[in-house]
């Protein structure tokens, strides 16, 4: 019989699972601290430029974070800064999971919204047909934006990234035009008229108990945290998820596995742009209750940068994107407790969200400067050098 | 006489494996030292040590009985230490001079500019010195691997290494080009440099080594005198048991023919014909082999075969089909299955799990799939089963693809290919940078699967795996089917010179012409 004793490298199931869930806390650990020197190094750096100004950076950035978490209205407003955020990460989350560069978000955005908004205005129907009317519109919407780079990149091999940007472009002069002709609703501004009363989604000061006065909160959240639900889900337990989460992880494996690429590209780029339209809808209804010119912009981009800061993750771009929305509550606090120009305040958010987006940084210093952090923070830290001559 | 180098018990670990444990290892000046082991030994991360891109956890180097800190490669380079990758890095766009003095090129007296002359000078005056012939200003993309590699020693010789380490350097050649580099390194010899010579082919060690060190499981097993060892034993010791050298194949019995390609022409990436018109036919029960040097055709006729690639003209017929025009996934299901040679980019998804992976080609029917749902149940009891049926060593099903050592992520493509019952199996490079023990349980695989009635295609560029394996055996040159023979028949050099575009019989009687 042959000796297999120096074979057998295979471990103990049980002994097996517990070494990996240790990897995994230590990973854990080590992103966590990681992520709190990201912050701590943009604080620095942000209380140099507020020195500048001549600002007390600890009095800021205490205002800072009491304006994004320091009181019930101040939570309702994150909460309502977060809620468009968290449509617009999940949907470049789930472009960038399959494997496509979804830079369109913005204007699928747009498009959602605009179309929302006419459906919202145009029809009367009760609310249970009408909102989910509103709702459905405004994903086939964005869906069919994000139909025209993907077809331009099946049929004509465009780069998806290119056509994206470029039809960022219609989509804001187009809602543009829509608002300030066809779609005017006064003579004094670019707006439409107000959605119908059965067309919107309520606020949270509106509903009884009335919670988060002072904020535009509206229960659109539920439909973000359902979407986060059912994102996870489709991911994990369906067929279709595995083909975007292989495709994106090797376009190349996946295809000579028989994966139909044409058919989960569309898809992804298809379902991505409606999670995007959606959102538009959304904080249409909910906030804003009629489309204004410009009423907001940069969702889309913002949603990018929480998908990537969300390492690609569902919950992890949910939570971004709530960082995130939380991050420019604090600043609209800031800007009206402390009188500090607005711009100094976003300088201050985009070096946190600099920085943690950077986290990978930290690896690099530590590599350059000979000291490994990334040892310091494994258990083998003293670890010894080979002896010179 | 001090050895040149002494590594002493040198200790290294990667998260959750130990590479290297206390390893010693000495190689004496003049000799040329073949590092042998199986895959995930830990030869490479002892060189890489030795060469400062790895820092050991503990232990010491010496070079010629000095100690010596090497922090990064920069370091060794300085203390005369060169190393030749398994990929080269080489600029395809230079010359041959240009690449050898890259970084530290002569320069005229200012420093600003790169003296020209001084640079062709000086990459003859070396070529010439060593033996080495190259021709100084030929652009590396127009020279076969052979010639590169060559050139790539002559870079570390540009920075006068006296200790040269070869990383697997014959596992791109053909047997002609394998000579060439023995003789290369036996030159080396007698001008006394000293070369560690990393493989895992225990003929090369035989034929060139002087004395051999055998790894296993990152520790040393033993260093041997070559002429006081035989392969046998050499095997023995980097698998820890007895090895079959020679495959187990029982006679062959085909059947009815499955494959049936009718004057096919593919084109390559670079748009140029690279198969040009090729008629086979492969039958149940029996395995053919394609030889030949690579890139002449094999990959595109296997990509066309499989779907990867359209044909322009000609015919694939699949068990009496015509399948040339069917997408992959049809082709699949129609019982064609595929080992990649690409086996990092096509055959796994590296950093998805071991699970996602093998379920890649089964995951969309029953039982794994139910609508438009999967079964997590089913894809997980699957997966488990695949590792333990084809016995690969890993943690769980859970584990990045990429974690596995080569041969385990071979079995990983092998366990979901066979998994399917193939009636057609194509195998290309089935066992390129595997380890002994690892090519042996691909070959028998491959045997079983035909002995339970699957056609087998096996494209190697291997020539000694292609005659022991197959049945019949059909060359490749410049995209054409120079010849084909039973296996029985062939010789090396007979298959060398049809390697070669040599035929006996002229144009014409290419095909099933006289052999050996």
């Amino acid at each position: 019989m042959a000796d297999m004793g120096g074979l057998d490298k295979s471990l103990q199931p049980k002994s097996a699972r517990r070494a990996g869930l240790q990897r995994q806390l230590r990973s854990a650990a080590q992103r966590s601290i990681r992520i709190i020197l990201s912050i701590l190094a943009s604080m620095v750096v942000g209380s140099l430029i507020m020195l500048w100004y001549k600002q007390n950076p600890i009095q800021v950035y205490i205002w800072l974070f009491q304006g994004a978490f320091g009181s019930q209205r101040a939570i309702f407003i994150s909460l309502q800064r977060a809620t468009p955020l968290i449509f617009t990460a999940l949907a470049s989350m789930l472009a960038f999971r399959t494997g496509v560069f979804n830079v369109g978000v913005e204007g699928q955005f747009f498009v959602g919204a605009i179309a929302g908004t006419y459906v919202g205005y145009a029809f009367r129907l009760p609310t249970i047909i009408h909102l989910p009317l509103v709702l459905l519109v405004s994903f086939l919407a964005g869906a069919a934006w994000a139909y025209i780079p993907t077809i331009m990149r099946q049929k004509l091999g465009v780069s998806e990234i290119i056509t994206t940007i470029m039809t960022n472009y219609i989509a804001t002069f187009l809602t543009s035009y829509l608002v300030n002709y066809p779609m005017r609703g006064t003579p004094t501004t670019p707006e439409t008229p107000f959605v119908q009363p059965t067309a919107k989604l309520a606020q949270f000061v509106e509903l009884p108990g009335g919670l988060g006065k002072g904020s535009q909160a509206h229960v659109g959240i539920f439909i973000a945290i359902a979407l986060v639900l059912v994102l996870w889900f489709v991911l994990k337990y369906t067929k279709i998820g595995y083909e975007w989460r292989m495709a994106g992880i090797s376009s190349r494996f996946s295809q000579f596995a028989g994966i139909n690429m044409d058919r989960v590209f569309i898809l992804g780029m298809l379902v991505s742009g409606g999670i995007a339209g959606l959102g538009g809808a959304v904080e249409i209804i909910g906030v804003w209750r009629k489309y204004k010119d410009l009423f907001a912009t940069g969702f889309g981009f913002r949603g990018n940068l929480a998908a990537l800061l969300g390492r690609n993750t569902v919950f992890g771009s949910f939570v971004a994107a709530l960082f995130y929305g939380s991050m420019e509550a604090g600043a609209l606090g800031l800007e009206w407790s402390a009188g500090l120009p607005r711009q100094l305040i976003d300088i201050a958010v985009g070096l946190i969200v600099f920085f943690m987006a950077a986290e990978g940084m930290w690896d690099f210093v530590a590599s350059k400067k000979g000291w490994s952090l990334s040892g310091l923070l494994r258990r083998s830290s003293g670890k010894p050098q080979v002896q010179g001559g | 006489m001090p050895p040149a180098v002494e590594m002493l018990g040198i200790r290294k670990t990667f998260p959750g494996v130990v590479a290297n444990k206390d390893v010693d290892f000495t190689v004496e000046k003049g000799e040329i030292h073949a590092l042998v082991g199986e895959n995930g030994a830990g030869k490479t991360t002892l060189m890489n040590i030795l060469y400062g891109l790895h820092q050991p956890d503990a232990g010491t180097i010496r070079l010629w009985g000095k100690p010596v800190e090497i922090r990064h490669n920069a370091d060794a380079i300085r203390l005369g230490i060169g190393m030749v990758h398994q990929s080269f890095k080489l600029v395809p766009s230079f010359t041959v001079a240009e690449n050898i003095t890259l970084g530290a090129e002569p320069r005229h007296a200012l420093g600003l500019f790169v003296d020209r002359q001084a640079v062709l000078k000086n990459v003859t005056a070396l070529s010439k010195r060593f033996g080495l012939q190259v021709d100084p200003t030929a652009r590396i993309r127009d020279l076969p691997v052979g010639v590169q590699q060559r050139v790539e020693i002559l870079k570390t010789l540009y920075r006068s290494a006296d200790i040269l380490i070869l990383d697997e350097p014959t596992a791109v050649l053909t047997p002609q080009e394998t000579d060439d580099l023995f003789a290369v390194i036996r030159s080396l010899v007698a001008s006394g440099k000293t070369v560690i010579f990393i493989t895992h082919k225990l003929r090369e060690v035989m034929e060139i080594s002087d004395r051999v060190t055998v790894m296993r499981d990152g520790q040393v097993v033993g260093t041997k005198n070559t002429k006081d060892t035989n392969p046998a034993e050499l095997a023995r010791m980097m698998v820890g048991r007895e090895v079959l050298l020679r495959v187990n194949k029982p006679e062959a019995h085909p059947k009815e023919p499955v494959l049936r390609l009718e004057n096919l022409r593919v084109r390559d990436d670079r748009n140029l014909l690279a198969v040009r018109g090729i008629s086979l036919e492969v039958r149940a029960g029996e395995i053919v082999g394609i030889a030949g040097v690579e890139g002449n055709g094999q990959r595109e006729l296997v990509e066309s075969i499989v779907g990867l690639r359209i044909p322009e003209t000609g015919k694939i017929l699949l068990n009496g089909q015509d399948v040339t025009a069917r997408s992959i996934r049809d082709r699949r299901e129609e019982g064609i299955s595929c080992v990649p040679e690409d086996r990092l980019v096509r055959g796994l998804a590296l950093p998805a799990t071991l699970e996602e992976n093998l379920i890649a080609t089964f995951y969309f029917k029953p039982p794994m799939a139910r609508g438009p749902l999967l079964s997590l149940q089913a894809t997980g009891d699957f997966a488990r089963e695949a590792i333990k049926t084809f016995d690969v060593r890993a943690v769980s099903k859970d584990v990045p693809a990429a974690t596995l050592s080569g041969g385990n992520m071979q079995k990983v493509v092998l366990a979901r290919e066979m998994s399917a019952n193939p009636t057609l199996l194509i195998v290309a490079q089935p066992t390129r940078g595997l380890d002994i023990g690892s090519i042996e349980f691909v070959h028998q695989r491959i045997v079983d699967a035909r002995d339970r009635g699957a056609a087998v295609l096996l494209v190697s560029a291997e020539l000694e795996e292609v005659m022991s394996l197959s049945d019949r055996i059909a060359v490749l040159y410049e995209g054409q089917v120079v010849g084909t023979i039973d296996a029985a028949h062939a010789t090396e050099q007979g298959l060398g010179l049809w390697m070669a575009g040599i035929t006996d019989g002229g144009s014409e009687s290419r095909k099933e012409a006289a052999h050996g």
